[in-house]
């Protein structure tokens, strides 16, 4: 076998081929939207030190006097974001019944279910937060909407995920007591489904935490709206406070649903 | 009751319904924190139903401009993807309990990864619009910082879970860390990896569509215009673009993840 | 010059556990020495010590006359090859890839990272994968193999760094007696046609007796019999194999019985 002094682990010495069309592909689309996405590495260079002084900017003492202010807006993104997750909890239960193969009635109330939950999951909840606001104004209300809608759109596939890998035989010997429809659901498959469930809700939590954060840009309630004008006003230490104050409830939920989770399931 | 040979013993505490109570009366709380009302609500809906039928008819006047917001949006979903799979790379193998060099690397590593990932994507495209001015530039760039937490994470967790025996051989043979990472490590988890970033390639599309909010690109800034100047029938065309290109993302994606396993 | 020496080694693990209790032993370059002895031993934890899987709580292990410890183990673990029960290959990689792995502590860290070998590398796998016969099966997938072959894999990685010491923790354990006799051969040609040190962990009595010329019994971490094959008869058996209470191994056991090493 004839190689080159320096050559590839392979019959001929070069790279396999599925690995040289999969790099050709990935280089070929990132290639194409270099220019649309004005990818531009001079540009990002020159803005290193304007990043740089901004940063040096932030880093202040933050202003005690918008803490309280910044408190209350945090807890009413925490309050929003667990008051969707617990509505679209709701909802998720029964409908993750419907759109699981094997506990719908039907196959078409299955296939309907599996689509409407992917259309509901399909947009961003800042765009249905715009649009929500436009319907019913301004407020942590369109909020909660744009945020439960989305929320029941991810749960709603997970927790039929959850119920399509659930074990039979104890769905077999339920049923073979004579359980009717809705019992069965309740004492066969929901005890089975419930660990992977509560993991997913946890994970939802956390990311929903995130997105009520961010939905007060469109005046749907939250520290949002403060963190456009803080940026917009260059209100450097209120900067770095709401992106603390971020931080910090994040973290916070995060370990104290890694416990939850090593409790539970 | 008949004779029981011994007294039953007694039936323990369910706790169960004392937090399903405490749950319903702190949402209880929450609704009357926030102010909202059931009333505003049920206006609300009323209202609404005749506000959606204002979308009814989509106005796709201006499409190929869309189209070409939305190129701009993928485009920017793709960079962003590739800025966060770079940092997650060199970022994962300390991160991970077996691979890293010492108990600070890895502490260090994954502090960072957190916090990456705590920022939202919007603050920090706040950020990169300030520092680099409007465009796709500073939204890739946000995506790519945001997402490389997850990715990282994502990453270093699968790492851990490699067979010890398989790294040790590797070490055994007297190779270096980032070989041993680069052998043992990548090619075990190959799979799951591809799998992870196509998850992120399709989120991060979804929030790439919505970043042009604050002049990172362009396809949400349209909508915001749109929706303030109560142009419904541009809005629907907008909304039904986006939708249609996600919801084909998202296809896509789960039928590549589909042939990796 | 003696190729491995352990002088007075102990090994305590975290949870109090005594793997090794002082144990002295040399071995002499081109011989193979079984060691053998009940499960939970200390068998795996000798042998691990050599390339450093393993450091003693107390003692020293010495590789031709370099003392083992963290700054010189990659030295030491170039000249030091292993396999091991569970094979420990790559398994999503090419049986040749998994071979040329034995090469990494020889590559440039670039040239490594980007999967590149130079010539000599590739000849040097290649004639490994011939001692064992694999040639044939070189581009396939190691997970594709039967347990016998990724056994003789896993020795073409180790003869591949062109080791003076071939060390085998348990190898033939999974595997089936006609397989294990394969092996047992393969490993005896290589102690004898390279001048390899060869040491082999087994708990097949027979397999020891035939292939080694040296034989090490342990019991609860002390060596109680160190000499030829032949000097095994059932009494010697009873003593390595019998369970000893931590009284009866501090007091009663009788000292070595050493024949010429």
């Amino acid at each position: 076998m004839k190689y080159l002094p320096l050559c590839w682990p392979t019959r001929n010495g070069l790279p396999p081929l599925a690995l040289v069309i999969s790099f050709a592909v990935v280089f070929g689309a990132l290639a194409w939207a270099a220019p649309i996405a004005e990818i531009n590495p001079l540009r990002l260079i020159a803005s290193v030190p304007r990043l740089l002084s901004f940063i040096g900017n932030i880093l202040v003492m933050p202003d005690a006097q918008y803490f309280p202010e910044l408190f209350r807006k945090m807890l009413e993104t925490l309050e929003m974001a667990m008051l969707a997750t617990s509505i679209a909890l709701a909802i998720s239960l029964p409908l993750g019944f419907l759109a699981a193969k094997n506990t719908s009635p039907h196959p078409a109330v299955f296939h309907f279910m599996r689509t409407l939950l992917s259309f509901m999951r399909a947009l961003p909840e800042l765009v249905w937060a715009l649009v929500f606001v436009s319907a019913v104004g301004l407020g942590p209300l369109p909020g909660v909407m744009a945020l439960a809608f989305v929320t029941v759109g991810f749960m709603g596939k997970f927790f039929a995920e959850s119920i399509e890998v659930v074990d039979a035989k104890p769905i077999e010997g339920v049923e073979a007591h004579g359980a009717g429809w809705l019992q069965v659901r309740t004492f066969a498959y929901l005890p089975q489904a419930m660990p992977d469930f509560i993991g997913s809700t946890l994970y939802i939590l956390e990311h929903n935490l995130r997105a009520a954060a961010i939905l007060g840009l469109v005046g749907a309630g939250g520290v949002g709206y403060d963190m456009v004008m803080a940026m917009r006003l260059f209100d450097y230490d209120r900067i770095l406070s709401i992106a603390l104050g971020i931080y910090l409830i994040v973290a916070l939920l995060d370990r104290l649903s890694s416990h939850f989770r090593s409790r539970v399931i | 009751m008949k004779n029981l040979s011994a007294t039953p013993p007694k039936k323990p505490f369910n706790s169960l319904p004392v937090w399903f109570s405490l749950w319903i009366a702190l949402l209880w709380l929450i609704v009357f924190d926030l102010d909202i009302s059931l009333q505003m609500l049920l206006y609300g809906l009323d209202d609404m139903a005749e506000y959606f039928s204002r979308y009814a008819e989509p106005d796709f006047s201006d499409l190929p401009r869309y189209l070409h917001l939305m190129m701009q949006t993928i485009a920017t979903a793709l960079w962003g993807t590739l800025i966060a799979l770079v940092f997650a790379f060199l970022l994962a193998p300390f991160a991970a309990r077996n691979l890293t060099p010492n108990k600070v690397t890895y502490r260090l590593a994954r502090e960072v990864l957190n916090f990456l990932r705590a920022l939202p994507d919007l603050l920090l495209a706040l950020i990169f619009v300030a520092a680099l001015g409007l465009g796709p530039l500073p939204g890739a760039l946000a995506l790519g910082v945001h997402t490389a937490g997850f990715l990282g994470k994502f990453f270093a967790e699968s790492l851990e879970r490699v067979d010890k025996g398989v790294i040790e051989a590797i070490q055994a043979t007297g190779a270096s860390r980032s070989q041993v990472v680069m052998y043992a490590g990548w090619p075990s988890i190959l799979r799951e990896a591809i799998g992870y970033t196509l998850y992120i390639v399709d989120r991060n599309v979804r929030m790439a569509s919505v970043l042009g909010l604050v002049g990172a690109g362009g396809i949400g800034l349209a909508l915001h215009d749109t929706l303030r100047f109560f142009k419904y029938g541009e809005s629907a065309a907008l909304i039904v673009v986006i939708l249609t290109v996600i919801l084909a993302f998202d296809y896509f994606s789960t039928w590549m993840r589909g042939k990796l396993t | 010059m003696t190729s491995i020496s352990l002088h007075n080694v102990t090994k305590q693990f975290g949870n109090g556990f005594h793997a090794l209790r002082g144990v002295t032993a040399d071995f002499t370059p081109g011989t193979l020495t079984a060691i053998i002895g009940p499960s939970g031993a200390g068998k795996s934890t000798m042998i691990r010590m050599i390339n450093g899987l393993e450091f003693p709580t107390n003692g020293q292990v010495k590789v031709e006359d370099r003392v083992v410890n963290r700054s010189n183990l990659k030295e030491i673990r170039g000249d030091v090859g292993i396999i091991f029960q569970h094979y420990n290959l790559v398994s999503r990689l090419a049986v040749m890839t998994n071979t040329l792995t034995g090469r990494l502590k020889h590559r440039s860290w670039l040239g490594s990272m980007l999967y590149l070998f130079r010539k000599n590398d590739m000849d040097l796998a290649f004639q490994a994968l011939d001692r064992v016969g694999l040639l044939d099966r070189a581009w396939d997938r190691a997970d594709r193999l039967s347990g016998g072959q990724q056994q003789r894999v896993g020795i073409a990685r180790a003869l591949a760094q062109a080791p003076r010491i071939l060390l085998a923790d348990e190898p033939v354990a999974s595997l089936d007696p006609v397989t294990s006799e394969e092996i047992m051969q393969i490993l005896r040609e290589i102690c004898d046609r390279d001048g390899i040190t060869v040491i082999v962990n087994l708990h097949q009595v027979d397999l020891a007796r035939r292939f080694a010329s040296r034989v090490i019994g342990l019991n609860a971490g002390k060596i109680v019999f160190d000499g030829h094959p032949d000097a095994l008869d059932q009494s010697t058996l009873d003593r390595i194999y019998h369970n000893h209470t931590e009284k009866e191994i501090r007091n009663e056991i009788p000292a070595p019985m050493l024949a010429d090493a």
